[in-house]
């Protein structure tokens, strides 16, 4: 049994469509105004497990509380809760971004001055309160965003869940929505949870982290953390001209002092050392040693990505091969909890 | 409540919103009463015949003016006469004239002789219902080529039917107000129902709805009040001034407004829960507007709008039992042309009743599944 201020506790969370398990005995608990995000490539599970805590699916096997209410005994206890961004746009064209707001209010039973109150604030919070008469239409990408998460705060909801916010968005609009998540987030004492597969965005907005690849959980810990439990504090990336190369140079590098471990992707080699600046000319000529041709190489420290090679051998990719419905993001047979 | 009026006080503005759908929702049917009341009028007219008179005795001038008292009156054909039988007959074959109707030499004189007389008639027989009705015209005007000019006292004893018509005179023009009146519903179930479900489920709408406290019945209670105003809304116009259009009088009743009223209503409710059924499990858009010409044709040429039921084969006759637009149209014709009061339509309305109720259930129960 988690702690009381615990918003989110799940145990033993699965999600099979039939023999696959896209969600695999998951466990974690958020406490209260923490800021936790799910890092992983496409198709590894997160927006499975957002839909699973938010009420849209039903848990195969396992527990999530969100809140105090159990998912499944009591989704519509929890939906009161909770406020949602989904990964598509999802506000009506039609409609002003006024009466978008509106109409989630109404949705929740707000009586209209609190209403009126609570979304001339939010647009304050937004920016967009010149264009709150305009209809949702006229806005671009990054203006739609904002006002679908000020949209489902208008209830002021205990835990915020976001499911990959910034997808399709251009650099700017992306870093002013994350402004504004932490802006909601002191303004409300809001919990957040967040599935991300942007790196940036995982690292410089969530206190902890969990890193998800093929439904399982495979570390979770502070992006700090994570980062300095990495061995060595550089990366050394190197291309080689031919991948036969590859195997030869990596057995010979990783018999090097100041090298700590190796991952190989293709025809680049991923080294991580300790202090790369001064080791990066041994590490070159041990390459040559070795029958290695380099075609290009780069240094940098260690970032999230590097965190993500490590523990899962590869880089985040895109899946290829299933296909993906755009607008529910995980794109298996689906059965709603109602 | 709050939820279910804000889903239906959107869905209109929506519908408002949109101009170019609410113009083409109450002006299509309406086009469609012009072109189809002004192109397919019931009666035929002006179908150019030629004749070649090769007799020129008694008896053909009198088949001739048989004929073209026929043109002058019910101007069913356009008499063209000629004086060469191959001219006539690649005339026919061109399509300059519907028939040609040759009068061989010694028409008359077989008349008299009572023989047997002839004439030829070559029709354009790929135009089945002009060559359909030149034939019969033919066929009176010959039989009336013996009848002698009599005194009206020496006329022989004649059996003869008298026409009593039961109902104000009614033409072909406004015969069409009841179909097209459920074709504008069936626009407006489309439009303002079936679209609206399947456009805000491809756009994830209605799953990020079902993340908020709002039920499914919520969502599909709105979609169905929403789309019964707008469709009401449309039917009224439509029939409004289709009326004006036909010239059908307005001097109707309370109980004949009630009933009209009523019809409209349940119509709209029968062919919503139609249409959520066939296309409420679409996930494209396209989809409605790919199906919703193919439907229109299923629904509407079956229900005895333009052509009498009972002169359809017997399989389209079983079709029609359990189309909902033929008890639609038998009513409003029943209640428009013949002011019938609700004890004549009451079957129509109690089709409508349990047909509504059986697509709803089958509605609500795809719902939970796709929803």
């Amino acid at each position: 049994m988690a702690g009381i201020n615990n918003i989110i506790e799940v145990s033993g969370l699965v999600k099979k469509f039939g023999s696959l398990a896209a969600v695999d005995g998951v466990t974690f608990d958020v406490p209260e105004g923490e800021f936790f995000g799910f890092l992983g490539p496409n198709g590894a599970g997160k927006t499975t497990l957002i839909r699973m805590l938010t009420t849209l699916l039903k848990p195969t096997g396992g527990r999530a509380v969100v809140a105090g209410i159990d998912v499944s005994a009591s989704p519509q206890e929890v939906r009161k809760k909770i406020g949602v961004v989904p990964q598509a746009l999802t506000s009506d064209l039609d409609l002003t971004g006024y009466e978008n707001m509106d109409l989630y209010g109404r949705f929740y039973s707000i009586p209209s001055r609190e209403r009126r109150e609570k979304i001339k604030n939010l647009f304050e919070i937004i920016g967009l309160s010149n264009r709150q008469n305009d209809l949702v239409a006229t806005y671009s990408g990054g203006m739609r965003r904002r006002l679908e998460i000020a949209r489902v705060l208008v209830h002021a909801p205990t835990v915020l869940f976001l499911d990959e916010p910034t997808i399709g968005l251009d650099p700017q609009s992306r870093r002013a929505v994350w402004e504004f998540l932490e802006k909601f987030r002191k303004e409300y004492s809001l919990t957040i949870f967040l599935s991300t597969h942007y790196m940036e965005e995982a690292e410089s907005l969530c206190d902890r982290l969990a890193i998800i690849d093929n439904g399982k959980i495979i570390v979770l810990d502070s992006p700090d953390r994570l980062k300095s439990e990495l061995p060595g504090n550089d990366i050394i990336h190197l291309t080689l001209s031919d991948l036969s190369m590859i195997s030869p140079v990596e057995d010979k590098i990783k018999g090097l002092a100041f090298v700590h471990n190796v991952v190989a992707e293709g025809e680049d080699l991923r080294v991580f050392v300790e202090n790369g600046a001064v080791n990066f000319t041994p590490l070159l000529e041990s390459v040559k040693e070795a029958g290695g041709i380099v075609n290009s190489v780069g240094i940098h420290q260690l970032s999230m990505e590097d965190v993500f090679i490590h523990h899962t051998g590869k880089s985040i990719r895109e899946e290829g091969g299933k296909k993906v419905n755009f607008f529910v993001g995980a794109g298996l047979p689906q059965k709603l909890s109602r | 409540m709050t939820r279910l009026l804000a889903i239906i006080e959107r869905d209109i503005k929506k519908f408002v919103r949109n101009p170019i759908v609410v113009i083409m929702s109450l002006v299509m049917p309406i086009v469609y009463l012009v072109i189809l009341g002004n192109s397919f009028q019931g009666k035929l007219k002006g179908l150019p015949l030629a004749i070649v008179d090769q007799d020129s005795g008694i008896y053909s001038r009198r088949l001739i003016d048989n004929l073209r008292a026929v043109e002058a009156g019910a101007r069913t054909v356009s008499i063209h006469m000629l004086n060469d039988q191959n001219a006539a007959l690649t005339g026919v074959r061109n399509g300059v004239y519907k028939s040609a109707l040759i009068i061989p030499p010694g028409f008359t004189k077989s008349a008299n002789l009572r023989k047997e007389p002839d004439v030829g008639l070559f029709l354009d027989n790929t135009d089945t219902v002009s060559s359909i009705a030149i034939k019969a015209l033919v066929n009176s005007a010959l039989n009336s080529v013996r009848e002698e000019h009599v005194p009206v006292r020496d006329k022989p004893y004649e059996f003869y039917a008298r026409n009593i018509e039961l109902y104000s005179m009614v033409d072909y023009y406004q015969t069409l107000v009841p179909g097209v009146v459920i074709m504008a519903i069936f626009l407006g179930t489309m439009t303002a129902g079936v679209f609206n479900l399947v456009m805000d489920r491809f756009l994830g709408i209605d799953e990020s709805y079902l993340l908020t406290p709002l039920s499914k019945t919520d969502i599909v209670s709105g979609l169905v009040i929403s789309g019964l105003f707008i469709t009401t809304l449309i039917a009224f116009v439509v029939l409004i001034v289709s009326m004006l259009i036909t010239g059908i009088p307005f001097s109707k009743g309370i109980e004949q407004m009630f009933s009209i009223f009523m019809i409209i209503v349940l119509t709209t409710l029968a062919l919503l829960s139609l249409m959520f059924v066939i296309l409420g499990r679409a996930t494209h858009p396209r989809i409605v507007g790919l199906s919703s010409g193919f439907l229109n044709v299923i629904f509407f040429f079956p229900s005895g709008a333009i052509y009498p039921i009972e002169s359809f084969p017997a399989w389209l006759r079983a079709f029609a039992k359990v189309n909902p637009e033929a008890y639609a149209v038998h009513a409003l014709k029943s209640v428009l042309f013949k002011g019938a009061g609700l004890d004549v339509i009451l079957g129509d309305i109690i089709f409508l009743l349990i047909f509504t109720n059986v697509m709803m259930v089958i509605a609500i129960l795809s719902f939970k599944r796709t929803m």
